[in-house]
């Protein structure tokens, strides 16, 4: 685990953009990926929000929150490591990884109550 | 005796003023309360809401202009108050405590706090509009948007579809489905008192459930730019009980409106005339088929002309004929020059007398 | 923490006698030529006012067209204009603003001040800078030409098709704008990528990222964002092009397209354009915030944060422009939370700025009352877009006057305020006076009155139902009285912004003559003489605070003087450093080539290009394309060791490489950015082919594949073998070999064109109905990108080839080829997308 922390040089600016990429990568699979579903097998209105679309989507959103939470977690662990410069990289990119994972869980939350294809 | 008087007469007067004050006040806050109903009313009001859509739509509308003004007042204070205040000189720690505060509640907490707040309204009133299945299926009235006109269609009419143009007539008190589309640009249909709107789309059908609580007559029109003709293409949506609307179904049924097109002989001219210079556009059942203008069938028991553009009362369509490129610049209907004037007289009050 | 020293700042950095010899000498090299030759200056500085300039003009007459609007509308069924000039002077007035105003000023102000900020001489590429510009004043002639013609777009500035397509607007109204704007874009994109390598890596001495000065992130940001966002616009108006002119049907129901493809296409750039052009104002806004409250900006991590997020999440919202065309409700629900979420770092940074006031001793000046009037209105239109942003409400105010409403605080809250501030606070830089603060105030004032006075009333029209984009309306809609009142505060407003142009005009003549750093400003655009020299700086310092000139107030006098890096001028070059992007620390020189006419001359090659496919001369054009690459190749020959350039790599002792004598320079990096516009110009068709085989509703592909997948695979072979080569190539140059160099540039030239001979054949072979259906259309469009990128790739290649026989590229100039296969790199990825998604994917799922 501390290894792969490593390898991941959190101290690297990359990383500023690398957890809104993941939720610009989150937001496009699950917008397309419902917009595909919706155009091939729509589930019946009836049905609600108890579908296999509903079902799918919020698996890919717990997925991606939970990677960008680990990675958040990673960063504040870097940031107190670390003065100055690698600091400032580790925190600003631990506050956009926790922005990441709270971005997808407040987009993801309609999810939950709204059938898919209406 | 003149010191008593003064004294007497000063509580007096402030009463008075008092008195008088109150009456002001009132009057000026009943000025207040009417201009404001009357600011708020207009048959294309989003304020003045006639169905249920529309009044979950009014009511968030005035809970986020108060909760937005008291934040916009909120930090435009705190800014004019950081310019007046005096400078306290403060550490370094003091100053990053101080700033995170800040930050952390302005920055953080309440947009969130709003923006959740927001959504967890917001989200149950969009569900209520969407056009999910009821246990009796509701009336289904079809609305195609052309440039720059309204064809209406009702396929539940218990005797085969009516097809009408321009005007639309809607069963009050029950949820009603509307199904869109667009003929060539895309329009938007939007009866604003009775809730949102939606595109009409060439090559696709889109769907909205409205419903208006009682009989009336709203303003309509079409709110996604559409040409030149975009500022006429009006649309009055008139609410009625459920008997009148079977009625009104009733009374256009193809073979009845037949029978009113060829009603009576004295119009036998203006058919000709109609059938030379109008068929091939226009469609007036039992005598043409045409699809490019509106449909005339009905034509004198409609309450505007041209799409909203000038209200119908006796000679109203030959002025119509003889003037709609002033009257609406945008019509695609060819002037009117080369025919002449007797034979349009003649068209307008034949086609006055297609009154179901 | 930083100390601030708030004893004066030098009075006059005027020069000593022993550095004055070094400022001529500097002079002699930098400076720009008068008369004629002022055309060829590649001069930021110079650029930077050309821009900020002619965007001034175009505002002007986008604000005549708003006033003619306001008059139209002024009174229930007026006559003033006719419907159909209406349409146009609405539809110019929302171009003009955006894409001649708007952006352009704002990248003009970064051009401008960028360099002097980051302690630079000049951006990375000039001759870049000085295309950009013109194309943005080509394009912008061009597009307002056709309002003198009366043969203006009229469709709406965002140009929904099917209203914009040959059937609904025949005349050339629609071609004038998407020629024009794409021909204005290619100015922004240029801008963009040379801003963003500008700031990676030409920043000074010591200058490490979390060290620069908090507007650099704001335009590093707006650059980016210019990359990634403009080119879906670019692809959307190049299909609808070809729609109009040759009937390809991308948009058009019948032949398999989609309508609503078009608003994807444009809301994809549309919605970031808004951040794109909040950003460098709310950065000007962070600029003069601190040296008004006299203390450092608090919290600079939590605006980084507020900058990145926004610029992302700013790519998630573009369906809120479309609530109503009937997208699935949960759709929508993404869309609609996606829009709340940006209110967070909006907040964050007001709160940022109330803090640093609150902890400052902020002082009312003339520039502030400019910040202050931001808040108020920013901050309105922020909270009517998070009402927007809910579906249902929507749903009801969508395209009324609360929507225009909403829109007008948003930029002119967000820029015009932003821009004025910043206007007052540099304007001493620009031309060494101060500005009258009492006509100032009166503009100000009256510009706030006014402008509240239209817009707040208009949000009240929209919700009495008032559609936007109609010319007139009847009485009695209940809409008069406020349409009235719109009217009145937009004239008071127009008149509040002469009198800012007034202050403007007059101080240049009866300014008092400012003194030097006249705000106590903190960063090094305020180290340069007022006026600024050609080459902005003699000497360029170690920088490693936030706010140099506070915490080293003799900054300005000793570089003045030459006693930092780089004070030489004996070379005949232009130098600066090349920093490393992320710790600043001095990797290279670089050395930026001189004045030139190629920019112009390219520019006015693609002018013709434009001009001759608005009147549908194609031979021209298509002659007129070739003599632009001519002339940008040719341009191009002007590099590393070419005598125009650097035939001597000499450095002072202990100084690092010159750029073209090593791996790595500034063009690599623009390169690379460059490649992340044309990647995201390559999504953008991607999205558009998925979208119109899942969506479309009367799409149509063929039982078999049009395409012959063993002819593709073939080429792409050919083509990544080509790549390969060059990879070794690239590997020799590293350990400084360089035999049989020119020999494998000709042969990897080979490869590319047999890839692009082959994909020839394929397309021709395939028999495209391009006219008939979508999906032959867009087929072709997808073939025609790898064979224009295979073509350019090989040909680039054939002419390294050629420089290695003159000498100017091998072991001792490395650096060309690096840059030449990074290109190559990026046209086999593409390569292989497209056989997948347009050859494989169709056979393996089938119709």
């Amino acid at each position: 685990m501390t290894s792969t922390i490593q390898r991941l040089h959190l101290t690297h600016p990359l990383h500023f953009v690398i957890g809104l990429t993941l939720w610009c990568i989150w937001f496009i699979a699950v917008y397309g990926g419902h917009a595909v579903a919706c155009a091939v097998a729509p589930p019946a209105p009836e049905q609600g929000v108890f579908t296999l679309v509903n079902a799918m989507l919020l698996l890919v959103s717990i997925v991606s929150i939970a990677l960008l939470a680990a990675l958040t977690l990673g960063c504040c662990r870097e940031a107190k490591r670390h003065e100055g410069r690698l600091r400032f990289n580790a925190a600003v990119s631990a506050g956009l990884y926790l922005f990441s994972a709270l971005g997808v869980l407040f987009a993801a939350l309609p999810i939950i109550g709204i059938p898919p294809c209406l | 005796m003149r010191e008593r008087d003064k004294q007497d007469a000063a509580p007096l007067s402030i009463q008075r003023l008092t008195r008088q004050r109150v009456n002001q006040l009132a009057a000026v806050l009943t000025v207040f309360t009417t201009l404001f109903v009357a600011g708020c009313a207009g048959d294309r009001s989003i304020l003045d809401p006639a169905g249920p859509a529309a009044r979950d739509v009014v009511l968030i509308w005035w809970i986020m202009l108060a909760f937005g003004t008291v934040v916009l007042i909120a930090v435009t204070a705190l800014w004019l108050y950081a310019f007046k205040r005096k400078h306290v000189t403060r550490t370094p720690a003091e100053e990053r405590r101080i700033a995170r505060r800040w930050i952390l509640g302005g920055g953080i907490l309440l947009p969130v706090a709003s923006i959740t707040a927001l959504l967890a309204f917001g989200v149950p009133v969009g569900q209520r509009m969407l056009p999910l299945p009821l246990s009796e299926p509701p009336e289904v009235i079809e609305v195609i948007g052309h440039q720059w006109w309204w064809e209406v269609r009702y396929p539940g009419a218990e005797e085969g579809e009516v097809v009408t143009s321009n005007q639309l007539i809607m069963p009050a008190g029950e949820p009603v489905d509307f199904h869109v589309s667009g003929a060539d640009v895309i329009h938007a249909f939007w009866v604003p008192r009775l809730g949102g709107k939606i595109d009409m789309i060439p090559g696709r059908v889109n769907r909205i459930r409205l419903e208006a609580d009682e009989p009336a007559v709203f303003g309509a029109q079409c709110a996604e730019f559409c040409g030149v003709g975009h500022a006429h293409m009006h649309l009055y949506v008139e609410a009625v009980e459920r008997e009148e609307y079977d009625a009104w179904l009733a009374e256009r049924q193809t073979d009845q409106l037949t029978a009113l097109a060829v009603n009576d002989p004295q119009h036998e001219p203006a058919r000709e005339a109609f059938m030379t210079h109008c068929a091939s556009c226009h469609r007036v059942a039992g005598l043409s088929t045409g699809e490019v203008g509106p449909d005339l069938s009905d034509l004198g028991s409609r309450t505007s002309l041209g799409a909203g553009v000038l209200a119908m009362e006796q000679g109203a369509i030959n002025h119509w004929l003889n003037n709609h490129l002033t009257l609406k610049p945008s019509n695609k209907m060819p002037s009117h020059d080369d025919i002449e004037s007797a034979t349009l007289e003649s068209l307008g009050a034949w086609l006055e007398t297609l009154t179901p | 923490m930083t100390t601030i020293n708030r004893q004066a700042t030098p009075q006059d950095p005027q020069n000593p006698k022993d550095s004055q010899g070094l400022h001529e000498d500097l002079h002699e090299i930098w400076g720009n030529p008068r008369g004629l030759k002022a055309l060829t200056i590649v001069n930021h500085t110079t650029l930077g006012l050309r821009f900020m300039i002619t965007g001034m003009v175009f505002f002007l007459i986008g604000g005549i067209l708003a006033m003619l609007v306001r008059t139209q509308l002024a009174l229930p069924g007026q006559d003033f204009m006719s419907p159909d000039i209406y349409n146009q002077v609405t539809t110019m007035h929302g171009t003009v603003m955006m894409f001649l105003f708007a952006i352009p000023m704002l990248e003009g102000l970064a051009i401008y001040m960028i360099p002097k900020m980051i302690g630079a001489r000049d951006l990375v590429c000039p001759r870049l800078t000085s295309l950009g510009y013109w194309c943005y004043l080509f394009g912008g002639i061009i597009l307002t030409f056709s309002l003198v013609i009366e043969m203006a777009p009229s469709s709406g500035w965002f140009m929904y098709t099917p209203l914009s397509s040959s059937e609904y607007a025949p005349d050339l109204g629609s071609d004038f704008w998407l020629l024009g704007i794409t021909f204005v874009e290619i100015s922004a994109v240029s801008a963009g990528v040379e801003l963003v390598v500008s700031i990676l890596r030409t920043r000074t001495q010591g200058m490490a990222l979390h060290k620069m000065p908090i507007f650099a992130w704001y335009i590093l940001a707006m650059a980016l964002m210019i990359v990634v966002g403009f080119p879906p616009l670019i692809l959307g108006s190049i299909l609808l092009e070809l729609e109009r002119a040759v009937g390809m049907p991308f948009f058009e129901i019948a032949g398999g397209g989609d309508p609503i493809l078009w608003q994807h296409l444009f809301w994809l750039f549309g919605h970031p354009e808004v951040y794109i052009i909040f950003l460098p104002a709310a950065g000007i806004v962070s600029t003069l915030i601190p040296v008004f409250a006299g203390r450092p900006l608090v919290g600079y991590g939590w605006v980084v944060f507020a900058i990145i997020v926004t610029g992302f999440i700013s790519f998630g919202l573009w369906v809120h422009h479309m609530f109503t065309v009937g997208i699935p409700q949960l759709a929508q629900a993404f869309f609609s939370a996606a829009s709340m979420l940006v209110a967070v770092p909006t907040a964050i940074q007001v709160f940022v700025w109330l803090a640093t006031l609150w902890l400052g001793k902020p002082k009312m000046k003339l520039p502030m009352l400019w910040i202050v009037g931001f808040l108020v209105i920013f901050v309105c239109g922020g909270l009517t877009g998070v009402m927007l942003a809910l579906v249902p409400f929507n749903w009801q105010v969508h395209d009324t006057h609360f929507v225009v409403a909403h829109m007008h605080y948003v930029l002119v809250g967000g820029m015009f305020f932003p821009m004025i501030a910043g206007l007052y606070y540099w304007l001493p830089l620009f031309s060494g006076r101060m500005p009258s603060e009492t006509i100032g105030k009166w503009g100000f004032w009256l510009t706030f009155i006014g402008f509240n006075t239209t817009f707040l009333i208009m949000h009240w029209t929209g919700l009495l139902g008032m559609p936007r984009r109609i010319y007139t309306y009847e009485e009695g809609t209940g809409w008069d009285i406020f349409n009235l009142i719109s009217s009145v505060g937009g004239f008071v407003m127009s008149a509040g912004i002469a009198m800012v142009l007034l202050d403007i005009a007059l101080h240049f003549r009866f300014g008092k003559p400012a003194k030097h750093n006249p705000w106590n400003a903190d960063t090094l655009e305020w180290a340069n003489s007022m006026p600024p020299s050609a080459y902005n700086f003699v000497s360029l310092p170690k920088v490693d605070t936030r706010h140099p000139l506070w915490d080293n107030p003799d900054l300005p006098r000793t570089m003045a003087e030459g006693k930092h890096g780089l004070p030489v001028a004996t070379n005949g070059r232009r130098e600066m450093w090349g920093t490393d992007p992320l710790t600043g620390k001095v990797r290279e020189i670089i050395h930026l080539p001189g004045n030139s006419w190629w920019p112009l001359f390219a520019a006015m090659a693609l002018a013709v290009v434009c001009i001759s496919l608005l009147v549908r001369i194609y031979p021209l054009a298509g002659i007129a394309v070739i003599v632009a690459a001519v002339f940008l190749l040719r341009w191009s020959w002007e590099n590393g060791a070419h005598p125009k350039a650097a035939p001597d790599a000499e450095v002072a002792p202990g100084d690092p490489p010159l750029h073209s004598r090593t791996m790595d320079g500034p063009g690599l990096w623009a390169m690379s950015i460059t490649m992340l516009a044309n990647g995201s110009f390559f999504m953008s068709y991607l999205f558009g082919w998925f979208y119109l085989w899942t969506v479309s509703p009367e799409w149509r592909m063929p039982e078999t594949s049009p395409l012959s997948l063993i002819a593709l695979i073939v080429a792409g072979l050919s083509l990544t073998c080509g790549a390969g080569i060059l990879e070794k190539c690239v590997r020799g140059l590293r350990q400084k070999r360089d035999e049989g160099l020119a020999m494998g540039m000709y042969s990897i030239s080979a490869l590319g064109f047999i890839q692009v001979a082959i994909t020839v054949w394929v397309l021709l072979s395939a028999d495209l109905a391009v006219t008939e259906t979508a999906h032959d259309a867009i087929m072709m469009v997808g073939l025609i990108y790898v064979l224009l990128h295979g073509g350019l790739g090989a040909i680039l290649a054939l002419m390294q080839g050629l420089r290695v026989g003159y000498g100017y590229v091998g072991a001792h100039a490395p650096f060309e080829p690096a840059v030449v296969a990074q290109l190559w790199r990026y046209n086999v990825v593409v390569f292989w997308i497209i056989v997948g998604a347009l050859a494989v994917l169709p056979r393996v799922i089938g119709s």
